[in-house]
């Protein structure tokens, strides 16, 4: 893989540490800061019927440090792809509050910002696509899918531009001949390495990787969570890794986020939650994901049902009626993110004490 | 003796071999495991015993025969009947393999005329018993379902229903759980397993995931660029894989990296068609690689049941 050594000539100790003054060397640096984001789609169900209202994502709060992993993790339909649609702007919420870090590392809110700030903001959030094949465009060679986000966003002319892509290539692991060629050239890990490439092209400072490894092998996996760890740990991005697979998480993330049907059932650094899952629902994915060791097989513990509809999600818990552990009480009331022994540790469940 | 037996299939499409020479058998009432990553010939392997697959592939065997009788000496209305009544299949992506056009009931039904008979009432009947082994909740009211209002997870089901539905003897599941969330996927992995042990049948299950394989297979076959490169019993190929590839997979998964700054990872790809080496097809990315790997193809050597296609088959320590 290639090193920092093959930097572009204009300015700054690293390709892509644009505000490296700002990032390194003060700890904790907040770059996202999600307040009760939520996202409601009006739904057709069917001719002369009353709309319906999909509650996608539904008060979800975090925070997230430069330079930090924050997993995503959840069944399809749990609303965590709305939620890098939210992140990136790439729609508006219906309500909450996002915050993002602008160049100059302050943050500064999304919501209310006018249209040159949004575009300024837009920047900083870069995404990576779940399937290589679908988000490349196949009319358009590497080199012109990477300068791209420079022609829209930058002043650069031509060779500055290309000058900057080949530098990213090789940061990537790309070789240079590679910037004439079209994507149906490529083999699925190396077009990952152009959309990764590609979301780098501006040095955001959170990227949200949306399952960018689920349509790879194994061995093509490996090589492409490596890069991801080697550019956190030479740029300071922060990640959203969006993802399903718990092995992956277990190994890239820094903090899990759990969601069931749009909200947060479990918030926690990734040590406790591998060790001391407190929802449930966190505890049946755990116990669901299979393993080879038969050490490391947690007690099989089939979820019965499946994921209920948005549409209409059931009253109280919306995990009861899949739940072993639920009581009259989960059937009424909502249970809100409670803090749960240490300080980092949340969860939503009426009987977490219990059934820990 | 086996119930399906295999020896030397191959199938060509043009000048690339998808699949070289797979020899593999599969014993009545067994969970045999195939593992390989996308290109590795696994499911191509199956398509060909299904007799699926089309011009301009071509299909070759030594022998292809099921419960003794040869299926390549067979005519093809003999081996129809067999294909889909002993051996069935079912898919990777169950939204894509229901006709969308037709209601649960009525594709069933065309299976169990197909192969069975009988009046209107005692199909509609037998459907609603099918689905009810799959466990599909409310079967009365799916029976009338059109595929688009079903889950994945309930497509996946009323496939297997469809599968099972002439009580087959081997059933061939092609990455049966790849489209399906990981809850879902530890059901669908349960009723199989379920059905497999009460009816006593064969299941061959192909699939990416080694963890899958871990918890359910017997005994697993690890393909590479179309060979089969590895047979060895459950526990064991986990525990001390003797081929560099198979040992490769493991540690390149994130389960047997924790803790660790970096994955292990094995660097190049899969051979494509027109790069496929001389010698031994991992050659180029085999840690271990001497000088005889590259110039001779190495067999599938080693007892039955541990076989290895590596001239230097790795030891238990991990090296050649």
């Amino acid at each position: 893989m290639s090193g920092p050594s093959a930097g572009p000539p204009q300015a700054g100790p690293h390709p892509l540490g644009g505000s490296a003054d700002v990032l390194v060397g003060r700890g904790a640096v907040t770059v996202l800061e999600a307040q009760g984001l939520a996202k409601h789609y009006t739904v057709s169900t069917g001719f002369l019927k009353p709309k319906g209202l999909a509650r996608a994502l539904d008060g979800v709060s975090f925070t997230l440090d430069a330079g930090r992993t924050l997993a995503v993790v959840g069944e399809s339909g749990c609303g965590k792809s709305t939620l890098a649609r939210q992140l990136t702007m790439i729609e508006t919420l219906t309500s909450g509050a996002l915050l993002l870090a602008d160049s100059a590392g302050v943050l500064a809110d999304v919501t209310h910002a006018d249209a040159a700030r949004k575009k300024e903001l837009r920047q900083q959030v870069q995404m990576v696509f779940q399937n290589p094949f679908a988000s490349l465009n196949p009319r358009k060679k590497v080199g012109h899918a990477l300068e791209e986000p420079l022609v829209i966003n930058t002043p650069l002319g031509a060779p500055q531009r290309a000058e900057r892509a080949r530098s990213m290539m090789a940061q990537v692991g790309l070789r240079p001949e590679h910037y004439q060629r079209y994507p149906h050239m490529f083999s699925g890990g190396q077009r990952q390495r152009i959309a990764i490439a590609r979301a780098l092209m501006l040095q955001p400072k959170i990227v949200v990787l949306d399952e960018p490894v689920s349509a790879l092998d194994v061995s093509i996996q490996a090589q492409v969570l490596n890069l991801l760890m080697d550019l956190q740990e030479q740029t300071r991005v922060a990640y959203l890794f969006i993802s399903h697979n718990l092995a992956v998480v277990e190994l890239i993330a820094d903090e899990v986020l759990v969601m069931y049907l749009g909200k947060v059932v479990e918030r926690a650094p990734k040590k406790t939650l591998f060790a001391m899952p407190r929802h449930p629902y966190t505890q049946a994915l755990l116990a669901s994901t299979p393993r080879i060791d038969a050490g490391a097989r947690r007690q099989r513990q089939v979820l019965s049902g499946e994921l209920p509809s948005p549409l209409a999600p059931p009253p109280g818990c919306a995990f009861h009626k899949r739940c072993p552990h639920a009581i009259e009480r989960c059937k009424r009331e909502v249970p809100l993110l409670e803090n749960a022994e240490s300080g980092a540790h949340w969860v939503a469940c009426h009987r977490w004490r219990e059934i820990g | 003796m086996a119930l399906l037996e295999v020896r030397d299939l191959g199938v060509e499409f043009g000048a690339f071999r998808a699949v070289d020479n797979v020899s593999l058998h599969v014993d009545a009432g067994e969970v045999l495991g195939i593992v390989g990553e996308s290109g590795s010939g696994k499911s191509v392997t199956a398509l060909a015993l299904m007799g699926l697959i089309d011009e301009p592939g071509r299909v070759h065997a030594e022998r292809l025969a099921f419960d003794g009788r040869d299926l390549l000496a067979m005519s093809l209305k003999e081996r129809r009947s067999l294909l889909g009544n002993d051996i069935a299949m079912i898919f990777q992506d169950p939204m894509a393999s229901l006709n969308p056009c037709f209601t649960v009931e009525f594709q069933l039904v065309e299976t169990l005329r197909l192969h069975e008979g009988g009046s209107r009432k005692a199909l509609r009947a037998r459907a609603l018993e099918l689905l009810k082994q799959v466990e599909i909740p409310d079967a009365e009211a799916r029976l009338s379902a059109y595929p688009h209002q079903l889950s994945g997870g309930m497509s996946q089901r009323v496939m297997v229903a469809m599968a099972i539905a002439c009580n087959p003897r081997l059933l061939i599941a092609d990455e049966p759980t790849t489209a399906l969330d990981v809850t879902i996927q530890a059901q669908m992995l349960a009723l199989l397993l379920k059905l497999q042990r009460e009816r006593g049948m064969a299941l061959m299950l192909i699939t990416h995931d080694l963890g899958v394989v871990a918890e359910v297979a017997q005994r697993v076959l690890v393909m590479y660029a179309g060979q089969v490169v590895e047979t060895a019993r459950v526990p064991d190929i986990f525990e001390a894989p003797r081929h560099p590839y198979t040992e490769a997979l493991l540690s390149a998964l994130p389960e047997h990296n924790i803790g660790q700054r970096r994955l292990r990872s094995m660097a190049g790809m899969v051979p494509g068609a027109f790069d496929r080496p001389s010698g031994c097809l991992l050659s180029p990315r085999c840690p271990y690689v001497q000088p005889r790997c590259r110039a001779e193809r190495p067999t599938l050597d080693g007892d039955v049941g541990a076989q290895a296609r590596c001239f230097y088959p790795l030891t238990r320590r991990g090296s050649a």
